[in-house]
């Protein structure tokens, strides 16, 4: 089984060490697996800000890269729902590249969903003393169905302990552009999340998607908070930072 | 009702910093999301009624013609008159022409968001003739100066008691109470005057039933069946896309409407008003009026957006959006607030007149995931970001941007060599936490937020390095 | 633009109407289908979805009712319904024991039970007011008031108290079931009031007040078995 790891352009540029996590899991689950080098972008900043044409430029890339693998799997709800959910609808008027596109998305998971209902690891190599929390990143959970599974992979983790926060599958504020264009009501919501966190009385907050991570993370350091923030497979990895 | 929805950013900062709304907002949004999760677990299966909710709006449109047309018959041979108004001033103008007609003085109205968009109040005083809005809430606003609503199912949920008590104590010249159902209480005296003295009910439709000609109004405090019932005309305003076909596809959605807006099993009071009151009948309207509405609609219909007409008005995707939650309604600008509002007011008004509202958005979904019409807002949020992207309607400097990263995304090996020249100069700003203060041209993010630093060297490299050992 | 020359309007909008739904052009074959379709589904009065009501339909309505802050007593016959009015309004902080009823009520021997009570409309001076129903929905404890000459609209809106007289095997399952009786009894009467509850209103810090406008207390007398 050839699954080809799509890193992703956040975690490639910001934190390679979950990369490089979700390459110690694909493996020890038994899954023979590529990194295509020429990888980049799923083209989701351009599809959100209504930039269309490289949108559909950078999906055929993406198509072109990995059409070869049996699975794309990404260490993120968003990237792998940018392809599985919304690549058809910008092919719908060319058959030929419709097809191939929709292959792909059959084939395209997040991580921890491939883990649990794909490679059905049931051991993860992890350990973790203390007491986490979980967010579920919007685009996992409501485009990828991501709710049950990075739940069950996170109690297999010896030692660790997982503590619900209240809102746990509110937004966290980050959009994309919008924390930046909107830098001020997201900077809100943000803090509405750290404040559930904090009140979770978790030492970490576990989530999937590193866009959510980098918000949450700049918002409780600048409360003066030092709750770790942690990918979901870094904690299963055991390759904390 | 005046445009402001260009000033969407500046009105979202003031309510941000606004510590009575941002308390009003807290209370709201604790009440409404937990009422509305249990009230849906009564139904067997909510996808399935949401569905068929769905595809009862999207038959109306898909054949609305049809539809308009066989209301129309149905509607006229039950004695009510069908008049159509393309524009919002088209409205204004029959109301006033109805209403003299009838030699009408005193007018109650029930809560129309149509009516909102044109003003109609404002063009009835200004003819002379006296407006009582009867919707507890609508009232309160219309006391307070015509304060526009902030939510399209509690319009006045951004007051808290105290600020209502405030507004009847100087309006209404009476002591000043401290209770809710005191104040409730108050409201009740002086409207049920106003029913009682009234020569013509204006309602709004909930919707508008092509089988039988009718007018479904839904509402928790029975002023649609009094405003409807007590005077001698009745006139309904309604958009044309309200039309469902049978009473069947009322009961359907009459199960998804009160849970999806306050998490009722059901409203109090579902009125079906069809044509003139019948003989011997002592109550109800001798002359009903329907006013069936454009106001853009058609050109909606015919868009890449038009799934929005399916809107049943339910406010559920506010009540959930997490931008709405903290900042409210009013700023939107418009008639309508949060996730459809941010869809329907581009399209109302013109798209350069509210271009922050599709972008004001996190694109989380949680509207179109309670919707229960199943509108995709996300989506048709992109089609108007599209639109603008298209048109030139964004700052010069994002559009650089976004051409630069696509660009870059599509050369690999300068895309490497740029992103490792990138993520070296952002690591150079992190203190000693791994924590940038402060980002040049990403002051959106820094003002309120630290950025956490690159690690320093990027994925690829280092899978490059090890690739090598 | 005048009342009597809407028709341009009407016209100009189903014009529009129509370019949008790309079916404007001189041959109106879709529109013929449409038009086809429509009164098919019209003629088939497709239900949607339907929850199970688990139990009998009059336990289920008693239920639903009371959920919705009406207050439900069951009697045997027409025959009580005096006394137990009198009973419910003197439980109620001595509520007045007068006001009005349907006229198919006028000779139920109000007087003797102590009450005062008028068979005649309102014009909104009457504490009480007492009504039937055309039926009533168990899925929801709603009540289905229609207007009539017999059945002044009024009486149900304007007193502070509402009492219902309820037929037991006049309730049905749903709302559905309602609009089937509606069209097997007769065509639609000016006004169909589906009421559930006394009125209330949140808009003040969505805070339930009942009484908003209409009644504040609504009590129902479920007849028979």
């Amino acid at each position: 089984m050839r699954v080809g790891l799509f890193v992703t352009c956040l975690v490639d540029l910001m934190r390679p060490s979950i990369g490089f996590a979700a390459l110690r899991l694909l493996e020890a689950g038994g899954a023979e697996v590529c990194v295509p080098a020429s990888q980049t972008c799923c083209g989701q900043p351009a599809y959100n800000s209504g930039d269309r044409a490289d949108t559909i430029a950078l999906a055929r890339k993406v198509v072109e890269e990995f059409e070869g693998c049996d699975y794309l799997v990404a260490p993120s709800g968003s990237c792998s729902g940018m392809i599985r959910t919304h690549y058809a609808e910008l092919f719908a008027d060319d058959p030929a590249w419709s097809a191939r596109v929709a292959a792909l998305a059959a084939k395209t998971h997040e991580l921890t969903d491939f883990l649990v209902n794909v490679l059905k690891l049931d051991r993860v190599p992890g350990r973790y003393q203390g007491t986490v929390t979980y967010h579920d990143a919007c685009a996992g959970l409501r485009e990828m169905g991501v709710k049950a599974q990075p739940r069950a992979l996170l109690a297999k983790v010896a030692g660790l302990q997982l503590t619900e926060m209240a809102d746990a599958e509110v937004c966290c504020g980050f959009g994309g552009t919008f924390a930046v264009k909107f830098g001020e009501i997201s900077s809100r919501i943000a803090d509405n999340k750290c404040q559930h966190i904090v009140t979770s009385g978790a030492g970490a907050v576990v989530l999937g998607d590193l866009g959510c991570m980098l918000n949450i993370e700049g918002r409780l350091r600048r409360r003066g908070d030092a709750t770790r923030v942690l990918h979901v497979a870094e904690v299963l990895a055991g390759e904390l930072p | 009702m005046q445009v402001a929805s260009m000033h969407f950013r500046e009105r979202a900062h003031d309510k941000l910093h606004d510590a009575q709304l941002q308390a009003n907002l807290r209370m709201f949004k604790d009440k409404f999301v937990p009422l509305r999760r249990d009230s849906l677990a009564e139904l067997d299966d909510f996808e399935a009624t949401r569905e068929a909710a769905r595809a009862i709006r999207q038959r109306a449109l898909d054949d609305l013609d049809v539809w308009l047309e066989i209301f129309d018959e149905n509607a006229r041979a039950r004695g009510a008159t069908v008049l159509y108004a393309q524009t919002p001033a088209e409205v204004n103008a029959l109301v006033l022409e109805i209403a003299r007609r009838h030699d009408v003085r005193k007018i109650i109205k029930s809560k129309s968001m149509v009516s909102e968009e044109s003003g109609l109040d404002h063009a009835i005083e200004a003819a002379g003739l006296t407006v009582v809005e009867t919707d507890l809430g609508e009232y309160i606003l219309q006391i307070n100066d015509y304060e526009p609503p902030s939510h399209i199912v509690g319009p006045a949920l951004h007051k808290s008691r105290d600020e209502v008590a405030e507004i009847f104590h100087v309006r209404h010249g009476t002591a000043k109470k401290t209770g809710i159902d005191e104040l409730v209480g108050e409201g009740r005296e002086v409207l049920r005057d106003h029913y009682l003295r009234a020569d013509m009910g204006i309602s709004g439709g909930n919707f508008l039933v092509a089988e039988t000609g009718s007018v479904v109004l839904v509402t928790n405090e029975g002023n649609a069946t009094l405003a409807t019932t007590l005077p001698q005309v009745h006139v309904a305003i309604s958009g044309i896309e309200k039309i469902v076909p049978t009473l069947e596809d009322v009961a359907t959605l009459m199960r998804l409407l009160p849970r999806s807006a306050t998490g009722q099993s059901i409203s109090n009071y579902v009125d079906i008003l069809t044509g003139i009151k019948g003989p011997g009948e002592f109550h109800g309207a001798e002359h009903m009026y329907f006013i069936v509405v454009d106001s853009g609609r058609s050109a909606v219909l015919g868009s890449e957006v038009s799934a929005a007409l399916r809107c049943i008005r339910c406010g559920a995707c506010m009540n959930h959006c997490p931008v709405y939650q903290n900042i409210g309604g009013h700023a939107y600008g418009w008639v309508y607030p949060g996730p459809i509002g941010s869809i329907l007011t581009p399209m109302y008004v013109g798209l350069e007149n509210a271009l922050d509202l599709p972008q004001a958005s996190t694109m989380c979904n949680q509207c179109g995931v309670v919707c229960p019409v199943k509108i995709p807002l996300p989506d048709l949020q992109r089609k108007l970001r599209e639109q603008e992207f298209e048109r030139h309607l964004r700052p010069w400097y994002e559009r650089m941007a976004l051409k630069g990263w696509g660009w870059l995304a599509r050369h690999p090996a300068l895309y490497a060599f740029a992103s490792g020249v990138g993520v070296r100069m952002l690591r150079a700003l992190s203190g000693r936490n791994g924590m940038i203060r402060r980002l040049p041209f990403a002051g959106g993010w820094t003002d309120e937020r630290d950025m956490p630093a690159p690690a320093g060297r990027t994925f690829r490299e280092l899978y490059k390095a090890r690739a090598a050992r | 633009m005048t009342i009597d020359d809407n028709r341009r309007s009407r016209e100009a909008l189903l014009a529009r109407v129509r370019t949008a739904l790309r079916r404007d052009g001189p041959d109106d074959a879709a529109r013929a289908a449409g038009r086809a379709a429509a009164q098919a589904y019209l003629a088939a009065h497709r239900s949607g979805p339907r929850p199970a009501l688990s139990g009998d339909i009059a336990g289920r309505f008693l239920r639903r009712a009371t959920d919705m802050s009406s207050s439900v007593e069951r009697i045997a016959t027409f025959d009580e319904a005096p006394s137990a009015v009198l009973r419910y309004l003197k439980t109620v902080d001595a509520l007045p024991a007068a006001g009005v009823c349907w006229p198919e009520f006028a000779a139920q021997g109000w007087a003797g039970a102590g009450l005062d009570v008028e068979s005649r409309p309102t014009v909104g001076h009457d504490a009480l007011g007492i009504t039937g129903c055309f039926c009533a929905i168990a899925e929801t404890g709603t009540l289905v008031l229609v207007s009539g000459a017999q059945t002044p609209t009024a009486t149900f809106l304007l007193p502070e108290t509402h009492v219902a007289i309820v037929r037991t095997d006049r309730i049905v399952p749903a709302m559905e079931d309602a609009f089937a009786l509606l069209r097997a009894e007769g065509a639609l009467p000016r006004g169909v009031s589906l009421v559930s509850g006394p009125s209330r209103t949140g808009d003040i810090e969505q805070t339930t007040v009942l009484g908003a406008h209409g009644p504040r207390r609504l009590h129902i007398l479920l007849v028979g078995q």
